[in-house]
């Protein structure tokens, strides 16, 4: 395929702050590391469900073997990053007297965590007034030294410096911004992604898909995040139907947690688009798992979009394998929606909409279009979005 | 200031951007479920480089200067990039993540209003031509 030429905003920046470490058993490094850093005293967050699988475990031995010491583990995280367990979570930092996190888990939990350090970092004990800022740039300073492992292969928040947080009573999901929130290290141990369901690893690979596509068609899309997020289409959809066939490849596994890490730097500095906009409108509502959000929404908006930026969609389908020399240019984008339905076929991810109780008529739909409308994501969708256009979305999306 | 021989002129340019939106049903819709005293604070470009909306209780009041009561959200930047970002010149989220652009209080609200920019730069061309201010669209 002959490389095209793609345009980008004249103007761009690209922050790159959190150390990245690989390797298959890469947590026996935590002590050593955390102790360059500064932190002796770690409580570890995480969720009922990792502890339950023994993957919270297979960190704390970790720890355990080290110099660091482990003073408190918080496993109350939920779906979505809450603010009374953010609050919670700050208060149960300082109770055990830490001086350092470590994370296991995945976007819910590190983004979780991402708000306790800030509060940790700021002597605050609310996080409410925080998320109603969305930005938290001003007079912003480095936070308590920070580690995290995901442990799914799908946000990326562990180089993202934002969160997603979820206020359940105002029903929204809000984006975050703070320039240190992001983890001082992220580290990648496929180790702990082996024990993930099959129906899980789909989904949240999906979610890291979206990133990157979002990524490469946004209005904000420079040639450091396209070379990121077409890398990263490369290895999901070579490898996800091989983590998922055989959940225990710890390659397979390695090779996606890459991708959404790379997918993670692209999306957080070119943005996304319209699948984040309306998917979180999905899971503040109708609390649809982000990932199947974005899987579910993906291939609609990527149709709605692409002929804004043909070429881009085209050079999706190139890295998803599709054999687009002999194709016009509008035929190869229309095929990266066709593989990403067949990526999604097979790898066993069938639902709609409709499966997540989500309504037809539009008077039921209005606060999940409201909601969308309003998200942040919404205007770096590379077409415009009105109104009718998410609630024609949602419909084709049911 | 690049775009502005004195704050007085960007603050007449800005207020008759918001008055001519206020005119406007989609914006008017918007601005209700936005609901909040908002200060557009330009001060770092002049002590009063400023002006707020009032879209409280249904009301769409634009005065220049600080509110008298304490406003429910600040915008604070300069009125060179108030000028970019209401020609919709300015990405909003690097523009805050540069600390071009300071908010105090709850964003959320206005932005619900981010995909309107587009229509609201296209007022702000013809305000600028009816202010005889064609020069400042050379950006």
């Amino acid at each position: 395929m002959k490389y095209p030429d793609l345009s980008f905003e004249p103007f761009f920046t690209w922050s790159n702050r959190p150390r990245v470490m690989y390797k298959a058993g890469v947590r026996e490094e935590l002590g050593f590391e955390m102790e360059k850093l500064g932190g002796t005293k770690a409580v570890l967050y995480t969720d009922k469900g990792l502890v339950d699988v023994g993957v919270a475990q297979m960190v704390i031995d970790t720890i355990k073997a080290s110099s660091l010491e482990l003073v408190g583990v918080f496993d109350k995280i939920v779906q979505d990053a809450r603010l009374d367990l953010i609050n919670e979570g700050a208060a149960f930092y300082r109770k055990c007297g830490a001086n350092c996190m470590v994370v296991v888990g995945g976007g819910s939990v590190m983004d979780t965590a991402k708000a306790i350090n800030i509060l940790i970092g700021g002597g605050l004990d609310d996080f409410t007034p925080l998320a109603e800022q969305v930005g938290l740039f001003d007079g912003a300073k480095p936070l308590p030294p920070h580690i995290a492992f995901p442990t799914t292969a799908g946000t990326g928040a562990e180089v993202t410096y934002a969160m997603v947080v979820l206020n359940d009573i105002a029903h929204a999901k809000i984006a975050v911004a703070h320039p240190y929130c992001n983890p001082d290290i992220a580290m990648l141990d496929p180790e702990l992604t082996v024990k993930l369901p099959p129906k899980i690893t789909a989904f949240t690979a999906m979610d890291a898909l979206t990133h990157a596509i979002e990524a490469i068609t946004t209005v904000s899309a420079n040639p450091i995040s396209d070379g990121l997020g077409l890398h990263a289409v490369r290895l999901i959809t070579k490898y996800l139907p091989e983590a998922v066939k055989n959940p225990g490849n710890v390659e397979a596994r390695g090779y996606l947690m890459i991708a959404s890490t790379m997918a993670g730097m692209s999306f957080i500095n070119a943005f996304t688009g319209g699948v984040h906009a309306t998917g979180h409108a999905l899971g503040a509502i109708y609390h649809v798992p982000h990932g199947m959000a974005m899987n579910i929404m993906l291939p609609h908006l990527m149709a709605y979009n692409l002929g804004e930026k043909p070429e881009r969609f085209a050079m999706i389908a190139d890295a998803m394998g599709v054999k687009i020399d002999g194709m016009t240019t509008e035929q190869a984008a229309q095929a990266a929606v066709q593989a990403v339905k067949d990526l999604q076929k097979a790898v066993g991810l069938t639902q709609t909409l409709k499966d997540f109780g989500v309504p037809a008529g539009r008077e039921a739909l209005n606060p999940l279009i409201d909601l969308a409308m309003g998200d942040s994501q919404l205007p770096y969708n590379p077409r415009e979005l009105q109104e009718d256009d998410v609630y024609n979305l949602y419909l084709k999306a049911r | 200031m690049k775009y502005w021989k004195d704050e007085a002129e960007a603050v007449k340019a800005f207020v008759s951007l918001w008055e001519a939106c206020a005119k406007e049903q989609e914006l008017i819709d918007g601005m209700k479920k936005v609901n909040q005293l908002i200060w557009f604070d330009y001060t770092e470009s002049g002590p009063n480089c400023s002006f707020n909306v009032d879209s409280r209780d249904g009301k769409f009041i634009v005065t220049a200067g600080k509110p008298a009561e304490n406003p429910n959200l600040t915008m604070s930047l300069t009125a060179d990039n108030a000028h970019l970002s209401w020609a919709n010149k300015l990405n909003p989220v690097m523009a805050i993540t540069r600390g071009q652009i300071k908010v105090k209080g709850s964003a959320t609200g206005l932005l619900k209003l981010a995909p309107k920019l587009k229509k609201v730069a296209l007022i702000y061309e013809q305000v600028l031509k009816d202010l005889g201010m064609e020069d400042k669209l050379k950006m």
